[in-house]
């Protein structure tokens, strides 16, 4: 599982962005999306295009966690928000592992951006329990995961923004804060 | 904005930058248009759109005075120089007007089918006319659209008049495929479907013109011409298959001509031939079609006495269902008085597609065209209507009501139910069926060869619901196909069951009664997905899966509301099941962006829409264009995103992600450079492309300083300056307007 991690401004700003992997069941922690690495700009439109789905839920829901609220089919990426008061968001995209599938191969290496295989998400709880984060992106294991994830990053970001060198839309820079993510991402995800 | 410095990722995008004046577009790219009238009518719609209320409600929040000094109106076009494509003037409009098209695209797709069967001498006849392919390819292209109302009634006795209605003529001694190579000779279809799309990108020389791009922008096009393209040829790939009757002749025309020495024993030959001759029907369509027999009637050399006399006497043969149809067997050419074009054919297969004439464009005044004396072109019209009206439509609501009555009506009663649910488990009860296998199946399904006999319950069921279906009773097809739904699968004919779950969505979809709740959503969504699953999986039949997916997008997309989440889902689902062949990843990308597009925010709030999520897709559907080296087709895609995401951007319009900045940049560059290329300019010297559009700029600030000038100093010197000399003064430098000033 991949995650991609970005904070956001009420203009849809980003202050805050990491991208790490997943430390459980042998992850080493490091981010492998499915995109290639010239590519790496769809996580920021797919978060980005999730803010339609965002804008929606928060008048929906009486929760500061949204829980999941969007997919991207195509990569099988899945975006679980988080409202905080200032009107910050947080938004986590997770990806589940890809397996080595020739699905992707289907698409004639017409489009990199586009094809990839669907059948990803279908496969990857073969791998790993049911109990595990990793496996099942929808799972309510999952959702609670990333609910202890997104209340350590708030708790941490009040104490950053509360920093009277921060102000209100500069973009966090704190190396305290994101040590404090990482730390988050690693216990939680 | 020209200058290829503007991919440099700090800077904003030139086309979302106010500044720009629109004029640049044009001016700059004198050769750009083929002709004025283009551009004007852009302007034309431009100012429309520009003018199209804005969703009242939000305009009562704050944002109307931003969005009203937001770089939308300036920047629509400016990007890259090309027609704007707005697949959305208002979201109401835009949801109205290019589904119902769509919609009378599919369903003019299933129409009837209407085999033709005409003597040699008949044939003969329309050959002199300049028909190569006989009776057939003459009446052929008339079928397609009947002239004025076709009448239909209803299972439950209600008549409504439509106007699209339309049969398919085709050539009964054609081969039919059986069932078993059908499989391995149609997975390439879809490859056919591409090279027809292929040849249609090269074929026009200038994509923005010509037959890709409609003419009526007042209009608003909502569907690129292209994606119509691909969808009708996509809908009439399916030839006569076992698994589905729309392909199977509902009627037949025998047509004898009035050359015939022996008209009677012509017309008892063909119609042995029909019955039991090579052009027999094979075992799965049903053999009980109605016959239509038509004499043609040689106006330039036969007497109308003789013709009339004989065609009383066919009368008294065959009863009603004849037709005498008066034909002049002298060929026409452009030049004679009242010459016709004859229509092109609408609904050509791609393999038909790919090997007839390559494009009406090219080859005008060639035999390609061929041309009718209006006095025929009307007779054949009327005839088609005569057949269709009071023969054809007649036919298939008495078939379907007695159907309905004997076999449909048996199964719905609870005692069918019983007999089904008896059959099932024990395996009586069967009657007169021949039982061949124990256990859960009829045994009508013929294993070994994949095929119900045209005589079985099931067989009869699915026509009559196919028969509803041609008719438009959505209710009473959704109805059936919902009850042949278990049969099929118990007796595990897979294409059979993939096509009764297709249909049954479809039918629901199609009924406009049935407006869908939440409810019924997901139950068609978990329709298409069997219908899906079996077809790939099961029966790996790749064009009726896409038929399925595509079917399922545009019909959910028509939907509107919550819908259309799930008519991207399908097509996004289409394009990852490598289903669509490179041209249709992109065509695939801008109907997602359209069904994101067409979700209306929710009223009074800013927030319900999916402008982001459409205006992604139309980025990479940009960039699926740009691979293809189409940079045309790429600029209008990418003007798409820039309109749709002129409501979620901030005032300069930039992206607040940087890497989405970059990419987008990069992306406009690339299309521009392209573009640029594909027009002959030579753009690997950066800098004679900079000079050669950078120089416009300085013209026109030479321009304004004219105008000031001409405003402000022409009073102080006026004897020194007549007004003749200004226009002469302004190729000067500058300099002299500022030693002056």
């Amino acid at each position: 599982m991949s995650y991609y991690f970005t904070v956001l401004s009420p203009t849809d700003v980003p202050l805050f962005n990491i991208a790490f992997g997943t430390s459980k069941s042998g992850g080493d922690g490091i981010a492998r999306f499915r995109f290639p690495d010239t590519a790496q700009y769809m996580n920021q439109f797919i978060i980005h295009s999730s803010l339609d789905v965002v804008e929606e839920a928060q008048w929906m829901n009486g929760n500061m966690y949204l829980k999941h609220i969007d997919t991207y089919p195509p990569a099988s990426a899945y975006i679980s928000a988080f409202l905080t008061p200032s009107g910050a968001r947080f938004l986590l995209l997770h990806q589940p592992p890809q397996l080595p599938t020739n699905a992707s191969s289907a698409t004639t290496g017409s489009s990199s951006l586009l094809g990839s295989s669907f059948s990803g998400s279908a496969g990857s709880s073969s791998r790993a329990s049911a109990s595990s984060v990793a496996a099942n992106p929808t799972s309510p294991q999952t959702e609670e995961a990333v609910r202890q994830f997104m209340t350590e990053v708030y708790e941490n970001y009040v104490k950053t923004v509360m920093s009277p060198f921060y102000r209100q839309g500069m973009e966090i820079k704190s190396s305290v804060f994101r040590s404090k993510v990482t730390a988050a991402g690693r216990k939680w995800l | 904005m020209t200058s290829p410095g503007d991919a440099a990722p700090v800077k904003p995008p030139p086309s979302f930058s106010p500044g720009v004046p629109r004029v640049a577009s044009k001016t700059r790219y004198p050769n750009q248009r083929r002709d004025s009238s283009p551009s004007l009518d852009a302007d034309l719609g431009d100012s429309r759109l520009r003018s199209s209320p804005t969703p009242p409600l939000s305009a009562t929040t704050s944002d109307l005075p931003i969005r009203s000094a937001s770089p939308r109106p300036q920047s629509f076009r400016s990007s890259t120089p090309q027609l704007a494509r707005s697949s959305l003037g208002s979201p109401v409009e835009g949801r109205f007007e290019g589904s119902e098209e769509i919609r009378s695209l599919i369903i003019r797709s299933f129409s009837p089918v209407v085999g033709v069967c005409a003597s040699a001498d008949t044939d003969e006849l329309v050959r002199q006319k300049g028909f190569a392919g006989g009776f057939w390819e003459l009446i052929r292209p008339f079928g397609e659209n009947i002239p004025g109302k076709i009448v239909i009634r209803d299972s439950v006795g209600a008549s409504r008049g439509w106007e699209d209605f339309g049969v398919r003529f085709v050539d009964l001694a054609g081969k039919t495929p059986t069932p078993n190579d059908s499989s391995a000779g149609r997975s390439s279809s879809l490859a056919q479907v591409e090279d027809v799309l292929d040849k249609q990108l090269g074929s026009t020389d200038d994509p923005l013109g010509g037959s890709l791009r409609p003419k009526d922008f007042l209009s608003f096009p909502t569907t690129s011409p292209l994606y119509k393209v691909f969808l009708r040829q996509l809908l009439s790939i399916s030839s006569a298959t076992p698994h589905e009757t729309f392909r199977h002749p509902v009627a037949s025309i025998i047509a004898i001509s009035s050359r015939n020495t022996a008209p009677l024993e012509t017309l008892r030959q063909l119609y042995a031939d029909t019955n039991n001759g090579n052009k027999k029907v094979p075992d799965w369509v049903h053999p009980e079609y109605l016959r239509y027999y038509v004499l043609v009637h040689d106006e330039d050399r036969d007497d109308i006495a003789e013709s009339t006399k004989l065609y009383d006497q066919m009368k008294r043969h065959f009863g009603l269902h004849c037709h005498l149809l008066r034909l002049r067997s002298n060929q026409c050419v452009v030049t004679d008085d009242d010459s016709a074009q004859v229509p092109e054919c609408e609904w050509q297969s791609p393999a038909e597609r790919l090997s007839g004439r390559i494009e009406p464009l090219v080859d005008l005044d060639t035999n390609g065209l061929l041309y009718l004396f209006e006095s025929d072109v009307m007779a054949i019209k009327a005839f088609v209507r005569e057949l269709v009206a009071q023969s054809v439509i007649p036919y298939m609501e008495n078939r379907v009501a007695v159907w309905n009555d004997q076999v449909a009506s048996r199964r719905r009663g609870i005692s069918g139910r019983f007999m089904s649910m008896s059959r099932r488990w024990a395996g009586f009860g069967s009657g007169s069926r021949s039982s061949l296998t124990a256990g859960g199946a009829s045994g009508n399904y013929d294993l070994s060869h994949g095929y119900y006999k045209a005589d079985t319950p099931e067989a009869v069921l699915r026509k009559m619901a196919d028969f509803a279906f041609m008719l438009r009773d959505w209710k009473l097809s959704a109805s059936t196909y919902e009850l042949l739904r278990s049969d099929y699968a118990n007796d595990k004919a897979w294409r059979y069951h993939a096509g009764a779950y297709e249909m049954c969505a479809v039918s629901m979809l199609l009924n406009p009664s049935a407006i869908g709740t939440k409810m019924k959503l997901d139950g068609v969504d978990q329709m298409f997905d069997t219908a899906c699953y079996s077809y790939l999986t099961r029966c790996s039949d790749a064009p009726n899966a896409l038929r399925c997916l595509t079917l399922a997008m545009e019909l959910l997309k028509s939907r509107g509301g919550s819908a259309v989440e799930s008519a991207a889902r399908w097509a996004m689902r289409a394009m990852d099941l490598g289903l669509v062949g490179p041209i249709g990843q992109g065509l695939f990308s801008e109907r997602v962006s359209a069904c994101y597009a067409a979700r209306a925010p929710v009223s009074g709030m800013k927030w319900g829409s999916r402008h982001r999520k459409a205006g992604m897709w139309s980025v990479f559907a940009a960039d699926a264009w740009l691979r293809l080296g189409k940079p045309s087709l790429a600029s209008a895609s990418l003007e798409e995103a820039e309109r749709l995401y002129a409501d979620v951007l901030d005032a300069d319009g930039s992206f607040p992600m940087p890497e989405m900045q970059t990419f987008i940049d990069n992306l406009r560059h690339a299309v521009k450079v392209e573009y640029l290329e594909a027009r002959g300019l030579d753009t690997r010297d950066e800098t004679t492309t900079a000079e050669a559009l950078g120089t416009e700029e300085t013209s026109e600030k030479l321009d304004r300083r004219r105008n000031r000038k001409s405003l402000i100093a022409n009073p102080l010197d006026l004897g020194g300056l007549g007004p003749a000399q200004g226009p002469r003064d302004n190729d000067n430098a500058a300099n002299d307007d500022f030693e002056r000033a």
